[in-house]
């Protein structure tokens, strides 16, 4: 019994490792915090993952391009311990994803970035991994930092006739990070920032801290997501009449926000979020595959894991090989001018014109994905108001 | 041959938290399996000895206080003096609560530590944590450290720089891990030795029969609070080593009572509370179902792919997380039925250590 055991664990890491195809893994977070966020990015990766094997595969040889799939839980400690055995027992060439930005920080520092292994981040908004890196060149992500949408926030405001205003925000990582930039860019622009208070998530009542914030301003920044505690804050602020006007960002855009507050509530309420420029070439290309395929094509950060797996792909071939090492000049080759502009999907198209020496530029599904020293990229952002009963976005600028 | 290194690296990895692990199993085993104090806070005590490394030994930067750059060693002495100090004032109120009491009452202080670095925004950056932590031995070669002494009296900077170029990416895994491991080794010496001691014997009697030990002159409350103390301590090194391990620590995420306090108590209780060998084994055993799973997990599936042919298992694949709890949670059950004093269960101590 216990050889029999042992043969079939032996047999079990063999089969993990042995394979001649470029394996890329990917810790998602199916499990932890936000699993129903994570659901639609699985299938986006895994359908960048089609795409590219039903058009030729990697290579001239046309070697399968397989996706290592592990559960980074949005948490240091798991995420570490991930992307070890994806780095290490999986041997894959990059990594893509982490989900959130603590476990990418973690993952990358202890264990990515030591190894000499890309990492692709499909979500992590933090402005904490803008300058993470001494002297490598490792980390990348195709979704725009915080500190953009936090200024695109502060300007929208001024814009607005909004001089003065109170800043409540949820206190955890994502919240904390976006207030923080507001807050210190709507200073600098010229507002007055009357109070500025994190709240404790997922209370029952908001009602003192409403009261605290409520006597210098009319008018909320609001920081925090719909389903813990977002709700209650807005629905005690307009019962107790202490604000009127409400701005934020994506944690806030949710029907069901319209839905227990009621559009008529809503006339001063502006939301931002993270979205793609829907007029793009890249984004129709991605919208008629993902509708294909039954993925949510403007889902949060949806278009941004498609884009991760597959210009991960596209350096990869352009590498010439699986690599680790040539991986991030690649990437940069690829994802950044001059060259011939590839749109989602197109791999076969990419894949002769590198084959034949030329140079690709990689216009993605959630935006250009060009990536600048640091690695990062510029988003768009929508401002969202309630019309006719729903969130309805215009893009900003 | 890459093969080899990378399973090797992770069996390395593998060690390495199950050693993390193995310090935090064994504060709780004093606490717990020597003194019968029911603490439920490992979570704050990590936390606390985390911090203090971390604010001690990073490099000055603007996102919180501290940054002092310390030596390592100086900083984990730091995190167990601080740890122990702590749970010294805890001690003092709470230590004559009876168990389930003290348990809850440890549960309420590790949340105000965690909140506590939660909101102290600009000591500890708040919730967005703190990162670039150095890692012993691999700190070696960052420029902070071999630009100055003692490491410049060897060679100048130049030299060292190209003699960590030379070393394989990994050079440091080995070392970091045979640290832990000898960190395990040494405080398991000192907790046996305390065990057949004749403290370690009043220990147990005052975990068996506290009106007896106080009727026969014992100070009960002053011993339970020596024995939370040394627990806390050995928790704030288990804190100090993890967080070199992860590199980041946030308050909300990295110390999840479900990891750091309910696991560690898991692993205890399989292992065998009382037994120092117990607590050691439990901790890497668990770990290791932990964190393996995952990997037998899809590669199970892969093979049942290939057995049956005609069924598509990406739809199961999308499920291995979930799946992989599921497990955990069978063999943790299967376990502890199966062993219910532990897998290595306590051997009461005698005078000549037989």
């Amino acid at each position: 019994m216990k050889t029999k055991i042992a043969t079939g664990l032996a047999f079990c890491l063999m089969t993990t490792a042995a394979q001649a195809d470029v394996v890329v893994g990917n810790p998602m977070a199916q499990t932890g915090p936000i699993p129903d966020l994570v659901a639609p990015m699985v299938q986006a990766v895994d359908m960048a993952a089609e795409h590219v094997n039903a058009q030729g595969g990697m290579f001239a040889a046309g070697e399968k391009f397989k996706i290592a799939r592990a559960d980074s839980q949005c948490d240091p400690v798991a995420a570490v311990d991930a992307v070890t055995k994806l780095i290490n027992v999986s041997m894959v060439t990059a990594i893509v994803g982490p989900v959130c930005s603590g476990g990418t920080i973690a993952q990358a520092e202890s264990v990515s970035i030591p190894a000499g292994v890309v990492t692709l981040s499909v979500s992590a908004s933090s402005p904490m991994i803008t300058n993470m890196e001494s002297g490598t060149d490792l980390v990348f992500r195709t979704a725009a930092s915080d500190a953009y949408q936090g200024v695109a926030l502060a300007e929208l405001a001024l814009s607005k006739g909004i001089k003065d205003i109170a800043v409540s925000y949820a206190n955890d990582d994502y919240n904390a990070a976006i207030a923080g930039v507001f807050a210190q860019a709507y200073a600098a622009l010229g507002g007055t920032i009357t109070s500025n208070q994190a709240h404790e998530p997922n209370k029952a009542s908001y009602r003192a801290e409403v009261a605290t914030l409520g006597s210098g301003s009319d008018n909320l920044a609001l920081f925090a997501y719909y389903g813990s505690g977002g709700i209650t804050i807005m629905r005690n602020a307009l019962e107790t009449g202490a604000f009127s006007t409400f701005i934020g960002a994506d944690g806030m855009l949710a029907q069901e926000v319209i839905d227990q507050i009621g559009a008529e509530n809503l006339g001063k309420a502006t939301f931002t979020t993270s979205t793609s420029d829907q007029t793009a070439s890249g984004f129709t290309a991605w919208k008629a595959l993902a509708d294909a395929a039954g993925v949510p094509a403007a889902g949060p950060f949806v278009p941004n894991s498609y884009d991760a797996a597959f210009l991960i792909a596209l350096a990869i071939e352009k590498a010439g090989s699986a690599d680790r090492s040539l991986i991030a000049g690649a990437l940069r080759s690829v994802a950044n001018a001059p060259g011939e502009v590839i749109l989602p999907g197109e791999f076969a198209k990419a894949k002769s014109i590198l084959a034949a020496g030329g140079d690709i530029h990689y216009s993605g599904a959630a935006g250009p994905q060009d990536f600048d020293e640091n690695g990062d990229v510029a988003g768009y952002f929508s401002a969202n108001v309630v019309k006719n009963g729903v969130w309805e976005g215009a893009i900003i600028k | 041959m890459d093969m080899l290194i990378g399973y090797s690296l992770y069996g390395i990895s593998l060690l390495t938290v199950g050693g993390i692990y193995a310090i935090l199993a064994l504060g709780l085993n004093i606490q717990w399996g020597y003194a019968g104090l029911f603490n439920a806070g490992i979570a704050g005590f990590a936390a606390v000895g985390a911090y203090t490394f971390a604010l001690l030994s990073t490099a000055p930067n603007p996102y919180h206080y501290g940054g002092l750059g310390l030596p390592l060693p100086f900083a984990i002495l730091a995190a167990m003096i601080l740890s122990g100090c702590i749970a010294f004032l805890i001690g003092l109120v709470c230590i004559r609560l009876r168990s389930d009491y003290l348990a809850i009452a440890t549960i309420g202080i590790a949340e105000i530590i965690k909140l506590f670095l939660k909101n102290e925004t600009d000591l500890t950056n708040g919730p967005r944590g703190i990162n670039k932590i150095p890692r012993p031995w691999e700190h070696l070669s960052e420029e902070r450290f071999y630009t100055k002494g003692p490491m410049s009296w060897v060679m100048d900077a130049a030299s060292w720089d190209s003699f960590f170029d030379k070393l394989p990416n990994w050079w440091w895994q080995p070392f970091f891990c045979g640290s832990i491991l000898l960190l395990v080794y040494v405080i398991y010496r000192f907790l046996e030795k305390a065990q057949r001691s004749p403290w370690g014997r009043m220990m147990t009697a005052i975990r068996e029969n506290e009106g007896a030990a106080h009727a026969a002159g014992k100070h009960v409350t002053r011993r339970r609070i020596e024995a939370f103390v040394i627990g806390a301590m050995v928790m704030g090194l288990a804190g100090a080593m993890l967080s070199q391990h992860l590199k980041l620590i946030d308050p909300t995420n990295t110390f999840d009572p479900s990891k750091m306090t309910f696991l560690v108590w898991v692993m205890l209780i399989a292992g065998g509370s009382g037994n120092n060998k117990g607590a050691i084994f439990g901790a890497f055993l668990v770990w290791t179902i932990w964190s393996a799973s995952e990997i037998f997990i899809n590669s199970g599936l892969n093979i049942f792919g290939q057995l049956i042919s005609d069924m598509d298992i990406s739809l199961l694949k999308t499920r291995a997380g979930y799946l992989r709890m599921v497990v955990i949670g069978l063999l943790l059950q299967y376990i502890l039925q199966k062993y219910p004093d532990g897998i290595i269960p306590e051997s009461r101590p005698t005078s000549t250590g037989r």
